[in-house]
């Protein structure tokens, strides 16, 4: 079943300066701490002049879609998904 | 073999294959699937709209096998597969996997031309180096190691880009395929005409009609049948095309804007549908000032819930770029000339194209002025987000006419860039 939501969210995000990469580690949601077992997707949209970067990312039974805008630095929880048929 | 490259005249290209043709395997649901590893391997289908009339647009392939198709409904879909999971098309997505895609493939050849968001061809013809089916296993490992392990793509090689689109529809999904002067009987042997890209039913009763059953029929028919078949010069390409000689390395320029949107519910008189037009003026009408054009014409087109269609177009005795005149020109092409019934579709586009540079003033308006107006709005809107100054009749339809892929051409994606 998918939940589309959009409030804003705690994310852990973290950068290896060695593989240059850049992973979410796990989001506080509804109180209950996830941590981030894969990242499906990585990509970005613009909204006016704003850069947005959305994580397609799994925990180990849930799929969130995290926005990161880069106006703010604020992170906004879009989506929740437990992949099965609503 | 001898005696029918004789009665034809012209052998198969006996060159080395150059060309690679790509497809991204079930493109639109495989990215969903790459997104939501908990998606991964059920059947899930992307639709334009989820609501059970919507029209799904690219089925997993999960969901293909039973049997769900691009441009049924989402309720025959859920009657092959009751648990099928349906998703709204996030072009985003798609669209940044396509320019990872282009990025990655550039590193191959300069040569790249995508022929659609999921498909593209790679020219070797000037470069040496690793052998073809190399360079593609190549291309398959980079494209799991670097843009997602889940994508999987079909690659066709061929002498031309026809056989290698073809090839690459050989084998789905994560096929590896070669057409060739050493295999290309064998390869139409097994084929069904409506096998071959861009023979559909029409095109197919056309080959019929002269005796062409087969693929082979039609690759030993002499130039003067399929001449009579086509009934135009597209004879002659088929002729070429069917033997590997290039016929279609042709990139067509832009030669109109547009944009369309299908009607949920059925709305019939101008006064209803001018909301929607309105929306449907404002985003093409952006659109073309940002690609910097201006037009000459404009065209309407109708489609109605009782399957009729109308549509007109209209040249101008002078250019247009502003939302306001574009719509005023529609609506009376909308209000003078369309039929009063339920309304499925709507499409407006505008034709003509002349680069903006190009201003022609008028004796009775101060075009100077109103370009500085259109284009403070323009950067209003793309500083703060589209639709953000719009016109006040759009009010209603703020939901209406969401972002959309348009299937088969690409040439939408030059106005996208990620910087």
């Amino acid at each position: 079943m998918v939940g589309r939501i959009s409030t804003p969210v705690s994310v852990s995000l973290s950068f290896d300066g060695k593989s240059k990469r850049v992973f979410p580690k796990w989001l506080v949601w509804n109180g209950r701490l996830y941590p981030i077992v894969k990242i499906g997707l990585h990509h970005t949209y613009r909204s006016g002049r704003t850069l947005f970067h959305v994580f397609s990312v799994a925990s180990k039974s849930l799929f969130f879609r995290l926005v990161f805008n880069t106006d703010n630095l604020h992170w906004r929880l879009e989506e929740i998904s437990d992949g099965m048929p609503s | 073999m001898l005696k029918h490259e004789t009665t034809t005249q012209l052998f198969f290209n006996s060159k080395q294959s150059t060309i690679i043709h790509i497809d991204l395997n079930s493109c639109f649901a495989t990215i969903e699937q790459q997104a939501n590893p908990h998606l991964r391997g059920k059947p899930i289908a992307v639709a334009a709209y989820t609501t059970p009339s919507g029209c799904i647009v690219a089925p997993s392939i999960e969901a293909k096998r039973y049997g769900i198709k691009t441009g049924m409904r989402v309720k025959d879909g859920k009657v092959l597969y009751p648990d099928l999971i349906i998703l709204p098309p996030d072009p985003w997505k798609y669209r940044n996997v396509h320019l990872a895609l282009r990025k990655l493939l550039a590193d191959y050849t300069y040569d790249v031309t995508p022929k659609s968001i999921d498909e593209f061809v790679l020219d070797f013809r000037n470069f040496s180096g690793s052998p073809m089916h190399e360079k593609a296993r190549d291309i398959k490992r980079r494209i799991r190691e670097e843009i997602g392990e889940w994508l999987t793509v079909s690659i066709g090689i061929a002498p031309n880009r026809f056989l290698a689109k073809l090839a690459s529809s050989l084998h789905k999904p994560d096929g590896l395929d070669e057409i060739n002067k050493d295999n290309f009987l064998n390869c139409y042997s097994k084929l069904k005409l409506t096998d071959l890209p861009y023979i559909k039913i029409r095109n197919a009763i056309r080959l019929n009609n002269m005796g062409i059953y087969t693929v082979t029929d039609f690759y030993q028919a002499p130039l003067w049948k399929l001449k009579a078949a086509f009934e135009s010069i597209n004879g002659y390409y088929w002729f070429m095309r069917i033997r590997g000689w290039e016929i279609d390395n042709v990139v067509f320029g832009r030669r109109s804007y547009g944009n369309s949107y299908a009607l949920p519910k059925a709305l019939s008189t101008p006064e209803e549908l001018s909301p929607i037009l309105s929306k449907l003026v404002t985003k093409m009408s952006a659109r073309l000032r940002r690609a910097g054009y201006k037009a000459r014409g404009i065209h309407l087109a109708i489609s109605y819930r009782d399957g009729s269609f109308w549509h007109k177009g209209v040249t101008l005795e002078s250019v247009i770029f502003d939302t306001r005149d574009i719509y005023k020109k529609a609506f009376k092409i909308l209000h003078g000339f369309s039929q009063v019934k339920p309304v499925r579709d709507i499409a407006v586009s505008c034709f003509n194209l002349i680069k903006s540079s190009e201003t022609q003033l008028e004796l009775f308006e101060d075009v100077v002025k109103k370009e500085k107006l259109v284009s403070s709005i323009d950067k209003i809107n793309e500083r703060w987000g589209d639709f953000i100054i719009t016109p006040a009749r759009m009010i209603a339809v703020s939901d209406a006419v969401p972002d959309r892929i348009a299937f088969g051409g690409v040439k939408e994606l030059e106005e996208f860039t990620l910087t």
